[in-house]
């Protein structure tokens, strides 16, 4: 396998916390991956270390088969971090190609204030951008050197709906021409428009990793909770389609689904007795907590 | 080399919009110049040399120390915060190169900055010395710029403190060095301190210059071991940077 970026049982600690504790994982050519997690689920010291800007404290991590922190594996990736801001005094354009000029075969500048939907904003101080123009100003800079590979974290936090939209347009057709994207998040939604594969990490740990579709069904799931009359047979829950588990506590039931409509549906036209319903959204977060959990317990 | 040189031009693009440069690093050299010369009279001797030379030498060195402590040192604090740098060491450029095309930054402003000192003197005072007098005084103002551009690598990583540091350094060792007042005229103590400060052992020499005396090896050395122990505490705090986590 043609790996791009390889995790060997990576850890890393900060004065004795632990960010990351011992992730392997491998990112082939030409996949598009999410890193998702919680807030403080180690994705960001992850990628940091990916891109050589922490040194992991046990382990290893290995960039196009290399030591991540060589300038000769930066010319084949582009970067996009949180919390950074440009330069004061340079222009649009000048700071794309400020970057250009770093990468031995760049793209036009054109191209990439297009890609950025920056063209009109080319002559405008680069510092006085608002904060969704500054964050596809840093996509730009992400692209200057063509990169076989891109490294986004959280790239769309601070964008509006226009600017996500174009942004993920952009990343579509990166990916469909071959190229490999890892990009890190905590929208399970985000990671499903672009990514073929979700890793998903909690507390420095990958909990999971798998496609989206898989992920989806174990993590966007809902709950329906209600009480049960004392005729209804709890036993017919289980085999339905739509449902992942159930669970009891005295006449109140909790099913988690896949799918609420369809299976609340099932439930009024099969006339249930069934009352005091409500659907709520398992959120990511229980879900991480669950599945933590659920990890824990299996271990 | 090409994404030095992308960096070198960012710099100096950057460095031309810069109001505070030009008034601040560049501006207040000159207005010191021209009222101090004033009140003394350029043709008033000091140390074997006139006072219109002396004081034109006092004030390229005020001028290339304040470019390099507080303009660099306080940029560079603004990019290290703005998160800047961390994305720079994820590109092409290494922290080496990203190190050198400051610092061809820097001696380039050093530069500029000495020749617009010698044509205010020039042309406020009618200064004039033999084409290779101006080269030798030139040449060592450019070099010996080097420990500042360390130093204000090391002010640069004082975060939010930078400016007034940067401030402080500046005004303090252009004052103890004897760039303000000629050591001469200080008191006995004053002399004393002077002696120890790398702002002194920068202008020294081009002082000597101009009285045709060579450089001397002492003035290198000292200015040699600070350069050294400005990039050594920088290495120190960077290390420390280091193993603290993100944010």
């Amino acid at each position: 396998m043609d790996t791009v970026v390889e995790m060997i049982d990576a850890a890393k600690e900060f004065g004795g916390k632990q960010a990351v504790r011992g992730v392997s994982l491998a990112v082939a050519r030409g996949s598009a991956v999410a890193l998702l997690g919680p807030n403080g689920a180690g994705k960001t010291t992850s990628i940091a270390m990916m891109l050589g800007l922490l040194r992991p404290t046990h382990g290893q991590v290995r960039l196009f088969g290399g030591d991540p922190g060589s300038p000769r594996q930066h010319a084949r990736m582009g970067v996009m971090l949180q919390s950074v801001s440009v330069p004061d005094r340079l222009t649009v354009a000048e700071t794309v190609n400020l970057f250009r000029g770093f990468y031995p075969a760049p793209l036009p500048a054109e191209r990439l204030l297009t890609a950025a939907g920056l063209k009109d904003d080319a002559r405008t101080l680069a510092n006085r951008l608002s904060g969704g123009k500054m964050r596809r100003l840093q996509f730009a800079l992400a692209l200057a050197g063509d990169p076989e590979a891109l490294f986004l974290d959280e790239p769309t936090v601070g964008m509006d709906v226009t600017s996500r939209r174009q942004f993920w347009d952009e990343l579509r057709g990166f990916v469909a021409s071959g190229k490999t994207l890892l990009l890190t998040t905590h929208d399970l939604q985000e990671a499903d428009m672009v990514a073929d594969r979700v890793i998903v990490m909690n507390e420095g740990k990958v909990v999971a990793d798998d496609t989206p579709e898989r992920i989806k069904s174990e993590f966007g799931g809902r709950q329906i909770s209600f009480v049960a009359g004392s005729g209804v047979d709890l036993a017919k829950l289980d085999p339905l389609p739509e449902v992942l588990s159930v669970q009891t506590a005295g006449r109140r039931v909790t099913v988690r689904t896949t799918d609420s409509d369809a299976l609340l549906r099932r439930l009024i036209h099969g006339e249930w007795d069934i009352s005091d319903i409500q659907v709520t959204g398992a959120g990511l977060e229980d879900a991480f907590v669950r599945l933590t959990t659920e990890m824990g317990n299996r271990a | 080399m090409r994404a030095m040189f992308s960096q070198w031009k960012a710099e100096l693009l950057r460095t031309g919009r810069d109001r505070r440069f030009f008034f601040l690093t560049l501006g207040m050299p000159i207005a010191f110049y021209l009222i101090f010369i004033n009140q003394q009279g350029g043709d008033a001797k000091i140390g074997g040399t006139f006072w219109g030379e002396y004081f034109m030498v006092s004030m390229a060195a005020f001028g290339i120390v304040g470019s390099s402590v507080n303009t660099f040192g306080v940029r560079l604090a603004a990019e290290r915060k703005s998160g800047w740098v961390r994305l720079l060491r994820t590109t092409p450029l290494s922290s080496v190169g990203y190190a050198l095309a400051k610092t061809f930054t820097q001696l380039t402003l050093s530069l500029f900055i000495t020749v617009v000192i010698f044509m205010v003197a020039h042309f406020s005072q009618g200064v004039s010395l033999t084409p290779s007098r101006w080269l030798e005084i030139l040449l060592w103002l450019w070099l010996g710029s080097l420990p500042f551009a360390a130093l204000g690598v090391l002010i640069g990583m004082a975060g939010n403190a930078a400016q007034v540091l940067g401030t402080l350094v500046y005004l303090v060792l252009s004052m103890l060095g004897g760039l303000w007042t000629p050591v001469q005229a200080l008191p006995q103590t004053m002399q004393e301190i002077a002696r120890w400060m790398p702002t002194y052992h920068f202008a020294r020499p081009a002082w000597n210059l101009l009285t045709g005396h060579a450089v001397q090896w002492s003035d290198i050395v000292i200015l040699f071991a600070y350069s050294l122990l400005f990039i050594s505490l920088a290495a120190l705090v960077q290390k420390r940077v280091d193993s603290r986590p993100e944010s």
